[in-house]
């Protein structure tokens, strides 16, 4: 699916879409359309791209082809997605220890979006960490 | 009519004379009576006469064998194109087609006369067949055919009547209980028939002059319903003129026969569809949306039939266009509905809550609100284990509710505000009480560690708080528990 969603292709480019959208989250996931886990979760991303338009925008970015993240973002997952509110990146408490990305594929629609209507409420209150609505700890795994 | 002032007359002669005329008043009346019945019922008395040429009178007429004479002429005639410049009115062809759509009119009126005189003669005959078969030019075939014949098995409907129909006809002669006619009866009858069947074509001949002048009379109405059915819906309505008059509604159901299911369902059975089923727009349309298409092209074709009236569009531009109109509609009408778009979600907080504050509000927050004992139970204290429920830490733990110290099993319902100033209220108005506690409150409770234990049960409320002020986490707790002595 990730075909149906817009792809970033230099560091530039990324930088611009973070610094030019003022009133939107900006998400983007980091990854390879090739990769089994990026897939799923691009299935994700693009169906739920148009639902949630008007208070985010989704970007794909190739880590082989736009490195200039890796080493910064710490991009040694399969798939990461981050999101980013008026140029400053927001963390996400996700009970999972790593709060400043979601590193595996995500494959519920709705809680997708929960976690994006939360981060943008929190964004918009000035907050940079916020309280994932469910909690992703492998706690409730087991 | 007697008038007015004879009748007060009589009433003035009655009450004085005292009933001498009255016979006579009664007679002159029923006179009058008479005369006027007589000129009405002629025909309907007539009916029962034995004699078929008092019943229909128009094939003697001078006028229907004189328009009879010219339309057959003007058939052998290569239907010439007309100077159109010419007033419509004073062109002798226009002339003879509005008396001919007369004429197809009253020849139709004609057949329900003689249709009557037929079902009277041949009641005797099949009581029955009249209710079976409702059409009177079928009634007349199928009479014609059947004849005196008493088997019908012997009798061949195929052509005249639909199958379903002549199953059900010869069931019903089976049963009968009408004899053969008399050979003069029956003569008459048949002569009747034959006589119906004759007017039929006449009729048919007519509406195939008035058809072939249709591109010239009603270019409009032609170009929508086509020619033929164009001029069947004027013979039928009475004239171009009759039919712009006519409200679609009935436009529709012209030329709709009386159709007879014999048992069958009437879903599928276009019952209120005239002669517009002819159609070449109503053939096209699939059978789900026939009636619709019907609808919108007797509408559209009321109007055609308007212009064509006032001569409005000769060259029938606008009759093309409303055709046109309609293709598109019924077309428009097969497309699949539009794909339903997703809808995006609202920015989040973007409007302002609609909820605020209020008495009601806070008394509903109040309800729901997290109880005091919830509240305990929710909480841990430092360095000491919860008893739980199964024990050991199994199941749901119980927290601080019910620890040595803390004096509380049961937690009492706190006193809410609401209902605190309600009582101050209550208080001022009129009881100077002495604001004691309630004696329902007990301070006495049973813990795990054994002994009765005595508190004060106004305490729980500095208690509670103390439940984060003696934490670790709370501003005024201390880190070590060792306090100074």
């Amino acid at each position: 699916m990730s075909y149906l969603l817009p792809h970033l292709h230099s560091g530039w480019a990324v930088d611009q879409a973070i610094l030019a959208e003022e009133e939107r989250l900006v998400i983007i996931r980091f990854g390879h359309d090739w990769d089994e886990t990026c897939m799923q979760m691009d299935e994700v991303l693009a169906s739920v791209a148009e639902t949630i338009k008007n208070f985010a925008v989704i970007y794909l970015v190739d880590i082989t082809e736009v490195p200039d993240f890796n080493t910064m973002y710490e991009l040694y997952d399969p798939s990461t997605v981050m999101f980013f509110f008026r140029n400053k990146h927001i963390m996400i408490d996700l009970g999972t220890g790593n709060n400043n990305k979601i590193n595996w594929a995500l494959k519920d629609k709705q809680e997708f979006i929960d976690i994006v209507e939360t981060v943008y409420r929190g964004a918009r209150k000035g907050r940079g960490l916020v309280i994932a609505p469910k909690d992703y700890s492998t706690k409730y795994r087991y | 009519m007697a008038t007015l002032a004879d009748s007060f007359l009589a009433d003035l002669d009655q009450l004085s004379d005292n009933e001498a005329d009255a016979p006579n008043e009664v007679d002159l009346e029923a006179d009058i009576m008479d005369e006027d019945v007589d000129g009405e019922l002629a025909d309907i008395e007539a009916l029962n006469h034995d004699d078929l040429d008092s019943v229909s009178k128009l094939q003697k007429t001078q006028r229907y064998s004189n328009i009879m004479q010219k339309v057959e002429e003007a058939l052998q005639k290569v239907p010439g194109i007309s100077n159109a410049e010419t007033n419509l009115e004073d062109d002798p062809e226009y002339q003879l087609i509005v008396e001919c759509n007369a004429l197809s009119v009253d020849i139709e009126n004609e057949i329900v006369i003689i249709h009557n005189f037929i079902r009277d003669n041949y009641r005797l005959k099949f009581p029955e067949l009249e209710s079976l078969v409702h059409h009177p030019i079928d009634y007349a075939r199928v009479v014609k055919k059947i004849g005196n014949e008493t088997d019908l098995t012997l009798v061949d409907l195929e052509g005249i009547l639909p199958s379903a129909i002549i199953m059900v006809v010869s069931v019903t002669a089976s049963t009968t209980s009408g004899k053969p006619l008399p050979e003069e009866n029956f003569q008459k009858t048949i002569d009747a028939c034959d006589r119906a069947l004759a007017l039929d074509e006449a009729k048919k001949k007519v509406l195939d002059f008035v058809e072939s002048r249709m591109g010239y009379i009603a270019p409009n109405l032609s170009a929508i319903v086509g020619s033929a059915v164009a001029a069947k819906l004027m013979g039928t309505a009475g004239g171009l003129s009759a039919l712009a008059k006519m409200p679609a509604c009935n436009v529709q159901l012209l030329g709709a026969k009386k159709r007879n299911l014999a048992g069958f369902s009437t879903a599928t059975s276009q019952l209120r569809i005239g002669f517009i089923e002819q159609t070449e727009i109503f053939q096209m349309t699939p059978p789900p949306l026939a009636m619709r298409a019907c609808r919108l092209v007797a509408a559209k074709s009321t109007l055609a039939a308007r212009i064509d009236s006032t001569r409005g569009d000769p060259t029938g531009k606008s009759g093309r266009d409303l055709k046109e109109e309609i293709q598109k509609k019924i077309a428009k009408w097969q497309e699949p509905p539009p794909a339903k778009q997703p809808k995006p979600l609202p920015v989040p907080d973007s409007e302002p809550k609609k909820k605020r504050g209020g008495r009601r509000l806070r008394k509903m927050k109040e309800r729901y609100a997290i109880t005091d004992m919830r509240k305990l139970a929710n909480r841990m204290q430092f360095g000491v284990p919860e008893e739980s429920s199964l024990g050991d830490g199994l199941g749901e733990g119980y927290g601080m509710l019910g620890q040595a110290g803390n004096g509380k099993l049961r937690v009492s319902v706190g006193q809410s505000k609401l209902a605190a100033k309600v009582a101050k209220k209550f208080k001022e108005k009129s009881y100077g009480s002495s604001g004691a506690t309630s004696g329902l409150t007990s301070s006495l409770a049973f813990t795990p560690v054994q002994g009765i234990e005595l508190s004060n049960p106004q305490a729980h409320g500095s208690l509670l708080g103390s439940g984060t002020q003696s934490t670790y986490f709370s501003e005024t707790g201390r880190f070590s528990k060792i306090r100074k002595t």
